[in-house]
């Protein structure tokens, strides 16, 4: 009997998972939410420093830099560390005075969508600005 | 089916049913800061004095050469050169192990599941980034900070191993060898 439900189970479980892998070209949240949630505004650096700052903090976190467009305000990096985490962090000029910070992290095949993960890049890198800021390498 | 058949199956099914499409969670200290962030950075930094920006990166980019590296990318207004190499990463004392557990496996009379060896360390994956930039605390100077990461494969091209390469030795190779490498470009120009 214990078997028999087991396997049912087990049946269901499958028939939950879809047949044909759908392509994931979208993400899983809407555009608004996602920006949201991994996007900081700075008015403490211009851009290169800025740029300088997530480059320090993406080292800091233990990843290593795959490429950066100082131009287009991209870096992308790679982390070793278990699992394969990779991130892509944009800084983009905002009026005179401002930047935006924008980073989005992929585990594995997982993208990270949680906010409090994204809360702690931006904890480190206020840091790695503070220190920038005050002229410390 | 056998009872026995039934007590292992169930739970095992079971688990299955449970685990169906569950998703990984991420890591919760997935980008904090590790305790030892501090130590690990002054590893992988230094303060070298060059004449130019321009002098101090060719040196790099001939220490990465000396090294046996790959530079993939450069991007010269930020300092940051990334490179990677794929080389031997045989380790004989755990190849013999291997062997050995393949031998007491066919030994135990089933020689066509026995394949430990194809578990043995292959090659192994470096990516390296070096960020060299104008110090902000003095003009002349430099920082140079390099980080290191490797992926060790085994014959299949199973990932065996992930990590961050930490040994102080390592980094202090690199930076022997720029400071040479800086000498050396200094005193040809």
């Amino acid at each position: 009997m214990m078997l028999r439900i087991a396997v049912i189970l087990a049946l269901i479980s499958m028939a939950g998972c879809a047949t044909t892998t759908p392509v994931d070209v979208s993400g899983s949240k809407s555009q608004l939410e996602s920006r949201q949630i991994q996007t900081r505004q700075y008015d403490t650096l211009d851009k290169a420093l800025t740029m300088r700052s997530v480059i320090a903090t993406l080292q800091d976190l233990g990843f290593t830099i795959d490429q950066a467009d100082s131009e287009l305000g991209t870096i992308s990096a790679t982390r070793y560390h278990q699992y394969t985490m990779r991130m892509t962090v944009t800084v983009v000029q905002r009026g005179e005075e401002r930047v935006s910070v924008r980073a989005n992290a992929r585990i594995g095949e997982k993208a990270v969508t949680d906010a409090a993960t994204y809360q702690d890049f931006f904890v480190v890198l206020d840091k790695a600005m503070f220190l920038t800021l005050q002229g410390v390498d | 089916m056998h009872r026995l058949a039934q007590k292992a199956f169930a739970p095992l099914l079971g688990t299955l049913a449970l685990g169906g499409c569950a998703t990984n969670q991420v890591p919760e200290s997935a980008l904090r800061l590790e305790e030892s962030t501090l130590e690990v950075r002054s590893i992988q930094t230094r303060k070298m004095e060059a004449p130019s920006e321009i002098a101090i990166l060719t040196a790099t980019i001939a220490v990465l050469q000396d090294m046996e590296f790959n530079v993939d990318r450069i991007e010269k207004s930020l300092g940051v050169i990334s490179a990677s190499k794929v080389s031997d990463a045989d380790d004989s004392g755990d190849n013999a192990k291997l062997i050995f557990l393949d031998l007491l496996c066919a030994a135990g009379g089933q020689p066509g599941s026995c394949n430990y060896s194809s578990q043995a360390r292959d090659e192994q994956h470096i990516v390296l980034t070096m960020v060299v930039l104008p110090s902000l605390e003095r003009s002349g100077e430099f920082s140079v900070r390099v980080t290191m990461q490797r992926a060790i494969l085994d014959t299949m091209d199973r990932i065996l191993v992930l990590e961050r390469i930490e040994a102080p030795e390592v980094y202090q190779e690199v930076f022997d060898n720029l400071r040479q490498a800086l000498f050396l470009e200094v005193s040809e120009s």
